[in-house]
């Protein structure tokens, strides 16, 4: 029995070492003939984040195909795994937009395995001059918003010189039209409601109290923890509970798309007190909303409960 | 769920596989890893040592994501932990290497630790916990040149370590109390086996994940010894499956989507499978010729 096995295990090693022989061979050789894909219009554009997706998809019109690789509404962006296709439009895009701020580390080791010399890539924490440990919404923050809609629009001009005009031409119908209800909503809802403190379960509210000048009381440190997925301290989650049941805030927002527990009981506690409760979610709601559509929805909820809330 | 791309042609299939950098760089150090574990492995299995290499592995949990936190590459942390637990482990071991049921105490004690303490970096980092899945679980997307220099040259000090302990520790391993009367330094040949293991599973860890680094390490040496009792044949054969489940399990990963710790871990197991399947059809023939 033994030496018959081992003949025959002779055998498999011998088919084994043969396609292992196979594999090396046939590996590198393709693996030289790779890389260089012709350069051709439109421009092969990558988005991490559908938000900032929608906005360089009308800001390039036909002369891009814009690709955006988070766009479930019902999973949390900070919890997002690279699948090894997300990694591939990476490496095969000419300009890839990724957040920044410890928001999207696994699109910059994509970046980072796949280094390109033609590739152009915004890094939005980079523009605006943050690092990790800032707040990474700031798509939620207006003057944000601004600074890469003309960061992006450049880029493109660089990347196609020839269509440039285009370029320009697309932006200024972008903010002229597009992003008109937006601005205008935020002008409304900061005229009449500036300096009313509201209330919010996590950071992803911040760069949108801000923009609107609104008054937001609940500790920063709460609404860190709670977008970071780590548990609120105690001391955190008295002051919030406080701040609901004495009615110091008019309004609580929260993100519907990283709704925790801790979240869903201030949620019930101020629904009990009569406090208008409005939802913002992390990326566009629906899926193929634009980006203005869907902030305008936000926008338009949070200003009737300003409104319940003020009797303004 | 093929993802755009997946042709019987093998020839273009190959050819999509190395388009991109990070393929080339995944299969450059699939290879360094494969080639690491089979071999290491395949003493630590002769060795009855398997649970020795799981704690290590559970040690590289807290030491990437320990790295993480204090700012430095995950890498560092790996080996720095691994190797720091093998040199615990094989301090703590007293008496006679034969004598397991204690150290499997004390490897167990120090596993619990390690993980709790990782749990606890994971939580003290703020924005890691996107990254706990890949640290448990293994990824090949992202790999750097400089990672690939970095395992290729801690994957030859390992495997130079254990060329020059090759002949004591096989002899330690099969009769450590005969081995010792001969005058092999059983402890000290034990403690950078151990050390050489750290460094195989914090390579492993790299590809894998801390909880699948079985899947290279342990799997293919196990199969490759129930094959074939020939040390040199049974050793080879564990790289060659190694490579193999590491080749083909990126490349189904590649066309399907699905995560590579999960195809990869497969395929070495359905290799276990069929060798255990077919030996177990052997012996129940060989029973049958007998009976009749």
């Amino acid at each position: 029995m033994r030496g018959r096995s081992r003949a025959r295990a002779g055998r498999w090693t011998a088919a084994f070492l043969a396609l292992v022989v196979a594999l090396v061979i046939a590996g590198p050789a393709s693996a030289s003939a790779s890389g260089r894909a012709a350069t051709r219009p439109p421009i092969s554009v990558v988005a991490a984040e559908n938000f900032w997706g929608s906005i360089v998809r009308q800001l390039a019109g036909s002369r891009a195909r814009v690709t955006s690789i988070i766009t479930n509404p019902n999973t949390d962006p900070h919890s997002y795994e690279a699948k090894p296709s997300d990694t591939r439009s990476i490496a095969s895009a000419r300009y890839v937009v990724v957040n920044g701020i410890g928001y999207d580390t696994w699109a910059q080791k994509a970046l980072d395995a796949n280094p390109s010399r033609t590739r152009r890539v915004l890094v939005v924490g980079e523009l605006l001059g943050l690092s990790d440990g800032d707040n990474p919404h700031q798509w939620y923050s207006p003057t944000s918003v601004e600074r890469f809609v003309s960061q992006v629009t450049a880029d493109l001009q660089r990347l196609s010189p020839p269509d440039a005009g285009y370029f320009g031409a697309q932006r200024t119908a972008f903010e002229t039209s597009g992003l008109q209800p937006y601005h205008a909503l935020i002008n409304d809802i900061r005229t009449k409601y500036a300096g009313t403190p509201i209330g919010a379960s996590e950071s992803i509210v911040s760069p949108l109290a801000d923009g609107l000048g609104l008054r937001l009381l609940t500790p920063p440190s709460f609404l860190k923890a709670v977008a970071e997925g780590t548990d609120p301290t105690a001391a955190d989650k008295e002051a919030v509970d406080r701040q609901v049941q004495a009615r110091q805030i008019k309004v609580f927002v929260y993100n519907s798309q990283n709704s925790t527990p801790d979240v869903q009981t201030i949620v019930k506690a101020a629904r009990g007190q009569g406090i208008p409760v409005t939802t913002v979610t992390e990326t566009l709601a629906p899926a193929a909303a634009t980006f203005q559509a869907w902030q305008v929805s936000e926008l338009q909820r949070l200003r009737a409960a300003l409104m319940r809330a003020t009797g303004r | 769920m093929l993802a755009d791309g997946f042709t019987w042609d093998l020839g273009s299939d190959l050819h999509q596989l190395f388009q991109f950098h990070f393929m080339v760089n995944a299969y450059r150090a699939g290879t360094v890893v494969a080639v690491v574990a089979g071999l290491i492995g395949w003493f630590l299995v002769l060795r009855r040592q398997s649970f020795v290499g799981h704690t290590l592995a559970i040690i590289a949990f807290p030491g990437a994501s320990g790295a993480v936190l204090i700012g430095i590459s995950a890498a560092w942390g790996y080996f720095g932990f691994c190797v720091a637990g093998a040199l615990v482990i094989g301090a703590v071991r007293r008496g006679r290497p034969g004598e397991f049921s204690e150290e499997s105490a004390v490897v167990g004690t120090v596993q619990a630790f390690a993980l709790a303490c990782g749990f606890l970096f994971v939580t003290l980092y703020h924005g890691l916990l996107e990254d706990v899945n890949t640290l448990l679980f293994g990824s090949f997307l992202g790999i750097t040149d400089a990672q690939v220099r970095t395992l290729l040259a801690v994957g030859l000090g390992a495997l130079i370590a254990l060329a020059v302990i090759a002949r004591p520790l096989r002899f330690a391993s099969i009769d450590p109390d005969v081995a010792a009367a001969r005058g092999v330094p059983v402890r000290v040949v034990s403690t950078v086996f151990l050390v050489v293991v750290a460094l195989a599973v914090a390579e492993t860890s790299q590809i894998t994940g801390a909880l699948l680094v079985f899947s290279l390490l342990v799997v293919p040496p196990a199969t490759a010894q129930a094959i074939t009792a020939r040390p040199v044949l049974s050793a080879a054969l564990a790289v060659a499956q190694a490579l193999l489940a590491t080749w083909v399990g990126l490349a189904i990963s590649y066309f399907t989507d699905y995560p590579s710790g999960f195809t990869i871990t497969t395929l070495a197991f359905a290799a276990y499978l069929l060798v255990h399947g077919a030996r177990w059809m052997a012996t129940g023939r060989h029973r049958l010729r007998l009976a009749r």
